[in-house]
């Protein structure tokens, strides 16, 4: 041993066995560590985008991952998360044995003790305070075939409707939106679409950072059609906006005023299609009625822009043979979340910009399942996009799954932040996270943190520990991540792609889909609820017979056929290609949107307003990204983005140390960046940061039918940082 | 190497994971697609001409793949970059302007890596152009890291040896996309021929915001830029500059053999190169060299850095600085030899050495071999002096660089002697060189060099801050800044402290406490022109990343 450091220190060995370089079979010349035996096909586990991979292994480790060039959502391109993907599965920060809480500290204990402690815990609870008393978050992270088997475990396994997922946090305005318009959910286009549309209209998208691998959609549309316009509205210059053609930088929260402007100017001028409005729509009239209001110098002074700029957003999207409206957290991410997707729906209705190519109100989901918690969860609707509140679709079920209709709830529990509330006021008295991180996530921290200390039992199943969460925990379960099981995502698109294993889990960890069979084997309910199941493969079977003649129908691919094609759309390229829609009479419903002013106006104390985003080489609260050395390296902490004229007037110079004060609370020694890409009187902070959490400050304020939180205002004041001695 | 690449590029219909990137992004490899489309050349190179990066600025989303795809494809520690993204920004808002940089090695016409390398660690590709540089030739001594102006050669510490972005030579070989050019989702970066010649001419094309002036090793990384734009951008990082490495090593070599150089030359001029006092300045010389030696990352092959003397001015300094020693070493046994008694040389056998002291050119031939050390002490410090004088570090680039070396060997080569020819006129009185004629008149040095030059030293230095302040390049002016900071200033204010106690305790008869002054005001200036200096280097992103140590 001291040799081999006598020789480092002279020299002598420069570790070169280590940075030699060999020819991989497939990839070719590469450094040695990096060559594999095998290279396995399988999905991204980060984001909705869903690019396919591929995954060289070697002695049964991961050594190397490569964007799979014959996958059609990314054709061989990957984003930095995605290209060092590999590193999460043996990171040091995985969870690896169950913990459960003995005398105030975790200890680890057998899978035997901590799964029958939990069943234990859950039914005393539901027997003293009811059934409704057990509230649990899921995850856009699962497999469908776990999403569904979950559903079923919480529903009809324990009994209580209080179940969600932290989906709410991401895109239930979209989902609400969409059925409010179409009387379904369903992102009605494909990501093709941005490559053959005339017009792409992007409304609180920042994808450069958030979806990259869609920004070659963008190039390749411009070098298909030099007249082709791509539009983004966002308050903040984002890197999306610098690739805009045409950047609107509207005022936060007018983007109401901007689409009901961009209608009134498209009736007023006639540019609408007035055969497809008649067809497939109704509520027109009163529609045209409310828009005319929407003048665009009214629209002017709501929203910060020029009358040219409305005006030629107007023209440019209704003179266009083919419209798509792309959108994220921008619009979901409000109080009037799910009503400005119905607003964005209008749009594409009146100019029968929807159900063919290139034309679709887009929303560009987040978590690599997210879609497949829409489809198969049981949480806001039933499996299936069957709702509550339909005796059909409750028959339907109880007879797929053999049971008493009874059983199956007339409408649904508790949405996410309802059931921390309930946690604060007592209704829930325990709580299991599965797959996620509220501690950093949820907005408003100090009432969630009260919430997590409040419950009887806390689970957090996660396959890292410690997290923010899990610090909190009664029981941790350690479970299997991406790469360590076997399944299918659904992407933004539709798209069922696989997923597969590439080595197995570290230490006691077990993929969530044991945990779940192994809960429902100890509620005695296993037969009930998986008949004669072993793997995902089997609920990936029952789940193609309960989606079979929905819109989400499953059940003409196999695995097989999924993984072989890159993944299948069900309901193919668009939807509603027809202008039939699933509402009571087939026909699409335009609402009329008012605008209102977000909830907290900055103040002379609280005089600026903080917006909070993401960035490219950090993944939601940094569970998996912050233990990626390279990605944790490029960006180690956060920064707080703000306006010269403001730092000017605050006395702030770049790099000071600040922090961030709201009503609730304060983030302390966030780093200052004084930029031009964030308006005065406004600020951004990336919220993936648990050392400087966002969310102490972010408001607790909810959409009232998505339920999604309002991230994106608030009124805060910055103050500099002063280090004090404790 | 065997071109074109086209040819030997994988088709569509092989299971390949990777695949020649279409220019488009589009769908699938077709051999009808125009060979323009690709991303790597699709002829041979002719003669005059290299492979090149193009970076296209309009394309690039700043979503540093291509970053990790390097670190990928060759496996170096999260914290050395071979390709780096910069973020540089502009305009008021909402007309704000943000771009990205990404850049490796600019693989340049007179690359001065190459030119600066003792040991021809680096190489420019004769076939492909291409800057190669191989880790078993390395020695680590990091002067490339010195030489380049963007900062691309990366110390590897665990190595001990420097590593560099060598344009997927490999891969290209094989008529594979580079590992950047392969990841990137926008194409924004491709591989092109250079027609060498022409560019010497005409590289305006490599110009741009954020990048350091292109002409001095002519990079040839063609950048295309926004068209049009009228916005000024500017670097995002210019905030976070941070100290640079001490080199402690460097510290201590270059003042010590500083002062054996400007002591051995002040005892010559004073007549009093005593054999004890000599062996005191070859001791301080040998400690010296061996701290030089244990700065590289490989100490066992210092010797090579010899190698390269006709070319690079470390090799020189370590040939000069070998013949000092060397021929100080020699001087030093003449003295020794010239000082033994008639007595001893009889008794040991050799009674023909006192013939020899009495010969009567021997004195003279062994003040002349001092004096020879003595000039190989001086061309080594100038070649030290030189070493620094490299156009990536401008705070180095001035000729306060040459001033300090010598003034520095002066301050406390006219002091130290006093101290050394005391510690001698001590030793001289043990009874083993009671027979020997060992005397030595301190008094014969004269105490006003050293006041001189203090005040030389003290001038120069106030002088290059004052220049340092008002300079119009940007790494100078921040250099300056870096001295001004709260942890720095007081140290500023020492070594001027100490510079001129130095010359007032020497003037005073305090040698000894001078001669400490006199060292440690040299070390601190030292240490203040190694930490404070901003080497030139490709703009950087707001947060962390990139080798800002």
């Amino acid at each position: 041993m001291s040799w081999t450091r006598l020789r480092r220190a002279l020299g002598i060995d420069t570790r070169q066995s280590e940075y030699t370089y060999q020819k991989d079979l497939r990839f070719g010349h590469i450094t040695s560590a990096r060559v594999a035996d095998k290279w396995i096909k399988t999905t991204c586990g980060y984001c909705s985008v869903g690019c396919g991979m591929l995954v060289g292994v070697k002695d049964g480790k991961a050594v190397s991952v490569r964007g799979n060039p014959d996958h059609p959502v990314n054709l061989g391109k990957l984003c930095p998360k995605g290209l060092s993907e590999h590193h999460i599965l043996d990171a040091p920060g995985r969870a690896k044995h169950p913990l459960l809480r003995k005398d105030g500290k975790l200890v680890p204990v057998s899978w035997d003790e901590a799964l029958d402690t939990m069943v234990e815990k859950f039914s005393a609870i539901q027997r003293r305070y009811g059934n409704d008393a057990l509230g649990v978050i899921g995850t856009g992270q699962l497999l469908t075939e776990e999403v569904y088997a979950l559903g079923k475990l919480v529903q009809l396994g324990f009994r209580t409707r209080n179940s969600d997922g932290n989906t709410t946090l991401c895109m239930a305005s979209a989902v609400s939106g969409y059925k409010l318009s179409f009387g379904s959910d369903g992102p009605p286009g494909s990501y093709k679409d941005m490559e053959t549309a005339d017009v792409i209209l992007l409304i609180g998208a920042n994808i450069a950072d958030n979806h990259p691998i869609l920004c070659q959609r963008l190039e390749r549309n411009r070098v298909r059609n030099l007249n082709s316009t791509v539009i983004v509205v966002d308050p903040r210059v984002t890197k999306t906006a610098m690739m805009a053609d045409l950047h609107l930088p509207i005022k936060p929260r007018s983007d109401i005023a901007l689409i009901n402007g961009i209608a009134h100017i498209l009736i007023r001028d006639g540019l609408i299609d007035r055969d497809y409005i008649a067809r497939s729509t109704t509520g027109f009239e009163a529609f045209a009625e409310f828009v005319s209001s929407f003048t665009p110098e009214h629209v002017a002074a709501v929203t910060g822009l020029t009358t040219e700029q409305i005006l030629r957003t107007a023209h440019l999207y209704g003179k266009a043979k083919a419209a798509f409206i792309g959108w994220t957290m921008g619009v979901n991410h409000s109080t009037q979340g799910a009503v400005t997707v119905t607003a964005i729906n209008n749009l594409a209705l009146i100019t029968g910009n929807i159900g063919r190519a290139g034309a679709a109100p887009f929303s560009i989901t987040g978590q690599c399942n997210a879609m497949g918690t829409r489809e198969a969860g049981f949480t806001s609707s039933l499996p299936g996009y069957r709702k509550f509140d339909n005796p059909q679709d409750r028959d339907d079920l109880a007879r797929l799954w053999n049971i008493d209709v009874n059983r199956i709830p007339t409408a649904r529990g508790m949405a996410y932040p309802d059931i921390i509330e309930g946690a604060v006021t007592d209704r829930i008295k325990a709580l299991w996270f599965v797959a996620t991180n509220p501690a950093v996530s949820f907005p408003n921290y100090s009432v969630l943190e009260q919430a997590l200390r409040s419950v009887d039992f806390l689970v957090v199943q996660d396959g890292f520990h410690p997290t923010p969460t899990s610090d909190f925990a009664h029981l941790v379960l350690p479970a299997a991540i991406w790469g360590e099981k076997e399944g299918t995502y659904t992407n933004s698109e539709r798209r069922i792609s696989k997923a597969n294993i590439l080595v197995t889990p570290p230490g006691e960890a077990r993929p969530d889909f044991d945990i779940f069979l192994d809960l429902a084997e100890r509620l005695g309910a296993k037969d009930e609820l998986y008949p004669g199941w072993q793997s995902t493969h089997d609920a990936f079977k029952e789940w193609q017979r309960v989606s079979s003649g929905r819109m989400c129908d499953y059940s003409s691919f196999t695995w097989q056929q999924i993984e072989e094609e890159g993944g299948m759309q069900w309901g193919g390229e668009s939807l509603y290609t027809d202008g039939v829609f699933p509402t009571h009479d087939g026909k699409a419903i335009l609402h009329t949107v008012p605008c209102l002013p977000f909830f907290e106006q900055p103040n002379a104390e609280y005089s600026l307003i903080l917006n909070t985003g993401r960035t490219v080489e950090h993944w939601h609260t940094r569970t998996k990204t912050a233990e990626v050395e390279m990605l944790h390296h490029m960006v180690p902490n956060a920064w707080l983005e703000m306006n010269p004229v403001d730092a000017n007037r605050l006395d702030l110079k770049p790099h000071d140390r600040v922090n961030v004060v709201s009503r609730r609370s304060s983030v302390k020694n966030l780093e200052l960046r004084i930029t031009g890409i964030v308006a005065p009187g406004q600020v951004f902070m990336p919220f993936h940061f648990s050392e400087t959490n966002s969310n102490r400050v972010t408001l607790g304020s909810f959409d009232p039918i998505s339920r999604e939180p309002n991230f994106k205002q608030c009124a805060v004041l910055v103050e500099k940082f002063v280090k004090t001695l404790h | 190497m065997p071109l074109p690449l086209h040819e030997r590029a994988q088709d569509g219909s092989s299971d390949a994971i990777v695949r020649v990137t279409l220019a488009d992004l589009g769908q699938s490899f077709e051999s009808t697609h125009a060979a323009s489309s690709l991303l790597i050349p699709d002829r041979p190179l002719a003669e005059g001409e290299q492979y090149r990066f193009h970076f296209n600025m309009t394309k690039c989303i700043g979503c540093r793949s291509c970053e990790i795809a390097c670190n990928e494809q060759n496996g170096n520690p999260a914290d050395i970059l071979w390709r780096r993204i910069g973020e540089i920004e502009g305009g008021v808002y909402p007309n704000t302007q943000r771009h990205y940089l990404s850049m490796g090695c600019n693989h340049c016409l007179d690359a001065d890596c190459v030119k600066g390398c003792p040991v021809e660690a680096y190489t420019k590709d004769p076939v492909t152009g291409i800057v190669l540089h191989s880790a078993d030739a390395c020695i680590g001594c990091q002067y490339c890291v010195w030489n380049c102006p963007y900062s691309v050669p990366q110390f590897n510490a665990a190595r001990g040896v420097v590593g560099k972005c060598d344009m997927c030579h490999g891969r290209l070989t094989d008529g594979l996309e580079p590992a950047c050019v392969n990841a990137c989702p926008e194409a924004a970066i491709e591989i092109e021929i250079v027609d060498k010649i022409a560019w010497r001419v005409d590289y305006a094309a490599a110009e741009s915001p954020g990048m350091p002036a292109a002409g001095h090793t002519i990079s040839t990384t063609r950048i295309t830029l926004p068209p049009n734009s009228t916005t000024k951008l500017e670097r995002v990082d210019v905030g976070r500059i941070n100290p640079e490495h001490a080199h402690p090593s460097l510290v201590y070599m270059t003042t010590l053999i500083q002062a054996a150089t400007g002591s051995l030359i002040f005892a010559l001029l004073c007549k009093a190169t005593q054999p004890v006092f000599l062996t005191l300045l070859l001791f301080v010389t040998t400690i010296a060299l061996n701290i030089s030696v244990f700065h590289l990352g490989r100490p066992a092959y210092a010797w090579r850095a010899l190698k390269m003397w006709r070319r690079s001015w470390l090799s020189r300094e370590v040939l000069f600085f070998g013949l000092f020693f060397g021929t100080l070493t020699a001087f030093t046994a003449g003295s020794w030899l010239m000082a033994l008694p008639q007595s001893l040389t009889t008794a040991i056998g050799v009674p023909w050495l006192h013939q020899f002291q009495t010969l009567p050119h021997t004195a003279l031939a062994l003040n002349l071999l001092g004096w020879v050390a003595a000039f190989f002490g001086v061309a080594g410090t100038i070649a030290s002096a030189f070493i620094y004088l490299v156009p990536a570090r401008p705070s180095w680039n001035m000729v306060h660089t040459p001033i300090d070396f010598v003034l520095s060997g002066a301050l406390i080569g006219s002091t130290l002697p006093l101290t050394l020819g005391w510690i001698a006129q001590q030793l001289s009185h043990l009874s083993i060189f009671r027979s020997m004629q060992l005397s030595i008149d301190i008094h014969r040095f004269p105490t006003w060099p050293t006041a001189i030059a203090a005040t030389f030293c003290i001038l120069n230095q106030a002088v290059r801050i004052v220049r340092l302040n008002y300079s119009k390049l940007f790494e100078e002016r921040a250099t300056a800044g870096l001295l001004n900071t709260q942890n720095i200033r007081p140290a500023v204010f020492a070594s001027f402290a100490l510079t001129a106690a130095a010359g007032l305790l020497a003037f005073c008869g305090g040698f000894g406490f001078a001669t400490f002054a006199a060292f440690a005001s040299v070390l601190l200036v030292r240490y203040l022109f190694f930490v404070s200096v901003v080497p030139l280097n490709m703009a950087l992103t707001f947060t962390g990343g990139g080798p800002h140590k």
